[in-house]
């Protein structure tokens, strides 16, 4: 072989490696079906052995500020939100046993079940603490693409797969480049849409030695006022696994 | 008084000294700004949780002319209360063992405008512990515990027919404590989805209600199943000296804006009382007439809610109480109650029987008077997320009286709460709820620290 005819043969070589790679990449996540990409963007808000998280919720309402802080500890379909601040709604509980809700605060003789539209705080319901499973509440009944923010999306259609579900019907967009939800629309069953969300993902954590990223902020802004903004932060993210009692009605002490 | 209070003071003292002895660092996971898997020690912030609420209210009421209390002359019910309360709750956490403790300061002004008390006022103090638990956690799935506990349960709001301990839930004023008794507990969670707890009551605590009887100490096998469609709980309860009973609760969430569920048991009501004919001077006495018997009755309540869009939630229950009264009991209660009353005024021992009756009459051991029972009720909490609103009404279906109560809440800043909760009953003195009081209104401040 000429030192020509070499050279080019490790052009075609590198160029090859190359293609193949960038291929191999691409092909990473265009071999993922819809289901699966929804379940990885579900990865970056929750998680199936367990996640503790603190979110900081602060909302304006009709020119009103509103705080509070919450301890959150979820795993798969449960979480339970101790409330911390301010003093006035500290020792305040909402367990959410998948679509079962329940509500325990200090001076409350036993929790009251609530239903997940129940009001948070602000444009939050209670639905919204737990929201990370659109891959198992909701059907893909339509992908497109699109953008948020100059980034690349898939576009989902989801539509509530049982009566359970938060929200009758949800537009997703799902960041190609890195498989999470930046935005969200949510729409009532008469086909209205009533707020939407854009999500950021500055917290980092690790799955299977793997750093991943995971939700820092939640901005939820009302359809109907557009001054009426609620924001989650979300901080403190630790991924551990979180025994059965935490979820345990039996254990909620007051 | 003084061993009393000094006893009090020692279980204090003992939590405290308890809690300091068995605190440990604790390993725990990451914090904000740490890297993810890394670990710190809990702050022993964390692990010791001391919250202090301070209440203060006033309550005006006015009692029915009833022959349950002629002229306010028997119950004695005060027009106007004035109460300080101070309701700190301790609470340590460690990895195998969690203690807590609710001790109670209250102080009390009542002034009367009726009945023999009437311009007469007095002031009355209390210091207590109204629970305290201790739990230890031999694993991850195994929890044994005792103390004195309010145990609540089942997603009824006007009464809790499951729960063989408690005759009060606690919803009718969220603002009054349920008195607490004492327990031992073994829970044990297999999974997710089931729990199995043991309960024994030992003692009554600070919840001795005028039963007919004297306590008796019961035990409870209570098993618990959690599923995404819905949730359901069966309770065997054993009573000494009495037969079993057997309870049941359960749920679905049929979507996200509609809940359903059912509460219920099969209970005897040996210690209950009933009126019955008989030779003595009112004609009829109260009397626990199905105590030799083994007659089973059933207490079945069925709900339902529904969350409207713009958050307000609407729950509607019906309940049957089978061991309350039936319509021939219920006259012969009233008349019963009408003669003992005009006895009170005869003086001699006729009036000392008429006392006794009317004591046997307003603690008859049953949950209910009567058989029949619907509650309605409009619930919006959040609203400009500052002010909760509760409209309830409950009517017994079998004697058309009815009561109506009204709760609000409006949070100013981060630590007050001002409060307010008013309740109406409506039909005459001989019924269930135009017996006692016409109207009552407490309102009040609560402060957390």
């Amino acid at each position: 072989m000429t030192k020509r005819s070499s050279k080019r043969f490790r052009k075609t070589l590198l160029w090859t490696m190359a293609v193949g790679m960038g291929l191999h990449f691409s092909c990473a996540y265009a071999s993922l079906s819809p289901k699966q990409i929804l379940r990885k963007a579900d990865e970056a808000r929750g998680n199936e052995e367990g996640v503790e998280w603190r979110i900081d919720i602060r909302s304006v309402e009709r020119g009103r500020k509103q705080q509070r802080t919450l301890r959150v500890s979820a795993r798969s379909f449960n979480s339970l939100a101790e409330f911390l601040a301010p003093p006035n709604v500290r020792g305040q509980k909402l367990l959410m046993l998948d679509r079962n809700m329940w509500f325990a605060k200090p001076g409350l003789s036993k929790p009251v079940p609530i239903s997940p539209r129940q009001k948070l705080l602000g444009g939050a319901a209670n639905g919204d603490i737990a929201s990370t499973n659109y891959a198992g509440d909701y059907n893909i009944v339509k992908t497109s693409e699109g953008m948020v923010n100059g980034e690349k999306c898939y576009l989902f259609d989801l539509k509530a797969s049982d009566n359970r579900a938060t929200y009758d019907r949800i537009l997703y967009w799902i960041s190609m480049k890195r498989l999470v939800g930046l935005k969200a629309e949510f729409y009532t069953v008469s086909g209205k849409m009533f707020k939407t969300a854009v999500f950021e993902y500055k917290n980092s954590i690790t799955i299977a030695g793997k750093p991943r990223e995971f939700i820092s902020r939640m901005v939820i802004t009302s359809a109907l006022i557009k001054n009426d903004v609620t924001t989650m932060n979300y901080g403190r993210v630790v991924i551990r696994k979180i025994p059965d009692s935490v979820f345990n009605l039996n254990l909620l002490t007051r | 008084m003084q061993t009393t209070l000094s006893k009090k003071l020692n279980v204090l003292i003992i939590f405290v000294l308890l809690a300091g002895m068995v605190w440990r660092p604790a390993p725990a996971l990451s914090a904000e700004g740490d890297s993810p898997g890394s670990s710190e020690i809990r702050k022993p912030a964390e692990a010791f949780r001391f919250d202090l609420r301070v209440l203060s209210y006033g309550i005006i009421q006015q009692s029915s002319d009833s022959s349950q209390n002629p002229g306010n002359n028997f119950l004695q019910i005060p027009r106007y209360t004035g109460n300080l309360e101070f309701r700190p709750d301790l609470a340590l956490k460690t990895d195998s063992l969690d203690l807590m403790a609710k001790p109670r300061l209250r102080l009390e002004y009542r002034e009367w405008e009726e009945g023999s008390r009437e311009g007469r006022g007095d002031w009355e103090s209390d210091l207590y512990v109204n629970e305290w638990l201790a739990r230890w956690k031999a694993n991850e799935n195994l929890f044994v515990s005792y103390g004195r506990e309010n145990l609540q349960w089942g997603p009824s709001f006007l009464f809790s027919p499951s729960n063989p301990f408690f005759p009060d839930n606690g919803r009718r004023n969220p603002y009054e404590e349920v008195p607490g008794m004492d327990f031992g507990r073994v829970i044990w969670i297999p999974d997710s989805a089931w729990t199995v707890s043991f309960i024994a009551n030992t003692d009554e605590g600070r919840n001795d209600i005028n039963l007919p009887g004297p306590f008796e100490r019961a035990y409870a096998l209570k098993m618990d199943y959690q599923g995404r469609e819905g949730y359901g709980s069966v309770i065997l309860t054993h009573r000494e000296n009495s037969e079993n009973s057997l309870g049941f609760y359960g749920g679905v969430t049929l979507s996200d804006a509609v809940l359903v569920y059912a509460e219920g048991a099969m209970i005897r009501h040996d210690y209950a009382l009933y009126p019955r004919r008989d030779g003595s001077p009112f004609g009829a006495s109260m009397e626990r007439i199905h105590a030799d018997d083994s007659t089973v009755q059933p207490a079945i309540l069925l709900g339902s809610s529904y969350t409207f869009a713009e958050g307000g939630t609407f729950t509607g229950e019906y309940a049957y109480y089978g061991p309350g009264y039936s319509g021939a009991e219920a006259d012969r209660y009233y008349v019963l109650r009408r003669k003992a009353a005009e006895a009170l005024a005869y003086g001699g021992p006729i009036s000392g029987l008429g006392r006794l009756t009317l004591w046997q009459t307003v603690n008859t051991g049953l949950r209910h008077l009567r058989r029949n029972y619907a509650l309605l009720q409009y619930n919006r909490n959040n609203i400009e997320d500052c002010i909760d609103l509760t409209f309830r009404w409950t009517q017994n279906l079998d004697d058309w009286s009815g009561q109506l109560t009204a709760l609000g809440s409006y949070i100013l800043g981060n630590h007050i709460q001002l409060f307010a909760v008013g309740t109406v009953n409506g039909g005459r003195g001989d019924t269930e709820f135009g017996g006692l009081l016409d109207y009552q209104c407490m309102m009040g401040l609560q402060y957390t620290f």
